[in-house]
């Protein structure tokens, strides 16, 4: 079968020389939900932006569901929704242009948008705000607009990068609820979080980077059950000492 | 419900695609009418005012026209240029800035749909520039158009090459002082010495040949002979001109854009 992702050998320098993913090689099973750790720096965003087109691989190679995602970008990227951890959005924009917008982009035409950006807007509780500026709502609404729009046009592969950093109690659980739904229904999930908790409740599979390569993977049993818990094999796998260790 | 993975969508224009970049970036375009259309159309009306009334009666007419029929095309390419130039790259840069340019990189448009997305916005908000310019003109009795066809070339042509001028330097702006640059060294001097106050007869004869190498002389001059029917040089030369242009930069944009110039990281 074919994964949903296959990252070989990816290697991404910046122009300033700085190197941000060393070597890295990862292999995602469709219907997966994976976990993508590694501390800041270690070249999980800079991985996730060679995926989606923000940034071009220096080399190596990337194929969404085994379709090339530089050389067919147009056809990999209509299979893939991104969920940046920076708010790159037009502030002036009002939420539902925002998501409407997205949706437009990926060739959906008006009927559907109106009906997907319906169903978004009232899952993520965003309908008293959907004629804001962007601007204008606080972080956690902003958030939520991200999300739906990175869901806009359902898209079999989800990349979301720390998309519950500063949100709420309430909007993580929303979150969790629906990724665990979108997941059941057969949606391949990448996960990046700095929330080992949310890792460990969502995600099957773990990978860890650490200075721009992959330094541990496996089951989410596998990784944790090894070390005593996900935060000590984490810990030992990045090269930062863990708690038993460096309370002594 | 809407299915992504079952849109069976031909790899050929994503049309939908492209008019939801027009529609977008014509909100934003409402967002700013003062800035896009109203501030052209009054200076274009004190324009016609200060060479009507003030200073025209005084200058006798230039080949068989009043000289405020003489000066308003000039004047309405001058605010189709900045038009052009300013819609591009300030649309182009400020999604640099503010980063949600990558909501396009993520998204199955093709470099030449992002490049006509664009452009399209352009043309519309130079077209409605100059139109809006050409009824104030008519309505004051100061101009009429020899020929629409030919107005219509000159308006799409020279601010599709303006707005690739402009893509291009939003690409390469790394602060706003960079892209009020060309602005201030190129496009005003070159278009204010472009004829659009004076003929080249008018030019010492030493200096006529500096009107000659001036690109927008030809612009300036293909526009007044489709309005008035007045020009110092054939219309072919100025056609064949912009049409180089429009392939030159065209082709540029469409490299640096496939290179991920300014774009990507």
């Amino acid at each position: 079968m074919t994964p949903a992702l296959s990252i070989s050998h990816l290697r991404k320098t910046y122009r300033s020389g700085t190197v941000a993913v060393e070597d890295i090689s990862l292999t995602i099973p469709e219907g997966e939900f994976f976990g993508f750790l590694g501390p800041n720096g270690a070249g999980k965003s800079t991985t996730i932006h060679c995926i989606t087109g923000v940034a071009e691989p220096t080399s190596g190679k990337i194929e969404i569901f085994g379709i090339d995602a530089v050389k067919n970008y147009r056809e990999a990227r209509r299979l893939v929704g991104l969920c940046p951890q920076e708010f790159n959005v037009d502030p002036f924009a009002n939420a539902r242009q925002i998501v409407d917008w997205m949706g437009g982009y990926f060739g959906m035409k008006a009927s559907q948008r109106k009906e997907r950006t319906d169903y978004l807007m009232e899952r993520f509780d965003l309908i008293p705000h959907q004629k804001k500026q962007f601007r204008e709502l606080s972080g956690g609404l902003k958030r939520r607009v991200v999300l739906a729009r990175a869901l806009v046009n359902d898209p079999k592969l989800i990349i979301l990068d720390e998309p519950t950093a500063g949100v709420d109690v309430e909007l993580r659980r929303v979150l969790w609820r629906y990724l665990t739904e979108i997941n059941r229904d057969g949606r391949t999930i990448l996960l990046t979080s700095h929330y080992l908790e949310e890792v460990e409740r969502l995600c099957r599979h773990i990978a860890i980077v650490s200075k721009g390569r992959v330094v541990r993977e496996g089951t989410k049993d596998e990784i944790a059950g090894s070390t005593g818990g996900l935060e000590n094999a984490y810990l030992i796998a990045t090269g930062a000492e863990p708690d038993h260790v460096a309370g002594q | 419900m809407w299915r992504g993975n079952e849109m069976n969508q031909a790899m050929g224009i994503n049309w939908i695609g492209l008019y939801t970049m027009v529609r977008r970036e014509a909100s934003r375009m409402a967002r700013i009418p003062v800035q896009a259309f109203i501030a052209p159309w009054i200076s274009a009306l004190l324009f016609i005012f200060i060479f009507g009334s003030v200073v025209g009666g005084r200058i006798s007419q230039i080949g068989g026209h009043r000289y405020l029929e003489f000066v308003l095309p000039g004047v309405l390419m001058l605010n189709i240029v900045n038009a052009a130039f300013i819609q591009a790259s300030t649309a182009i840069y400020f999604s640099r800035f503010i980063k949600f340019v990558e909501e396009l990189l993520v998204a199955p448009l093709s470099y030449v749909e992002m490049i006509l997305g664009s452009l399209s916005v352009v043309v519309l908000r130079a077209t409605v520039t100059g139109i809006g310019i050409l009824l104030m003109g008519i309505g004051f009795g100061a101009t009429h158009i020899e020929s629409w066809p030919m107005f219509l070339f000159w308006i799409v042509s020279v601010s599709t090459v303006f707005g690739l001028l402009g893509l291009i330097v939003g690409l390469w702006s790394k602060s706003f002082e960079q892209l009020n640059m060309p602005v201030v060294f190129l496009l005003t001097p070159l278009s204010m010495v472009g004829g659009v106050f004076n003929t080249i007869e008018m030019l010492p004869a030493k200096l006529q040949w500096l009107a000659y190498a001036n690109p927008f002389f030809y612009f300036i001059n293909g526009i007044r002979g489709a309005m008035i029917g007045f020009d110092e040089a054939p219309q072919g030369l100025g056609i064949g001109l912009t049409l180089g242009l429009l392939v030159v930069l065209g082709v540029t944009a469409w490299r640096l854009y496939a290179k991920g110039y300014g774009l990507r990281e």
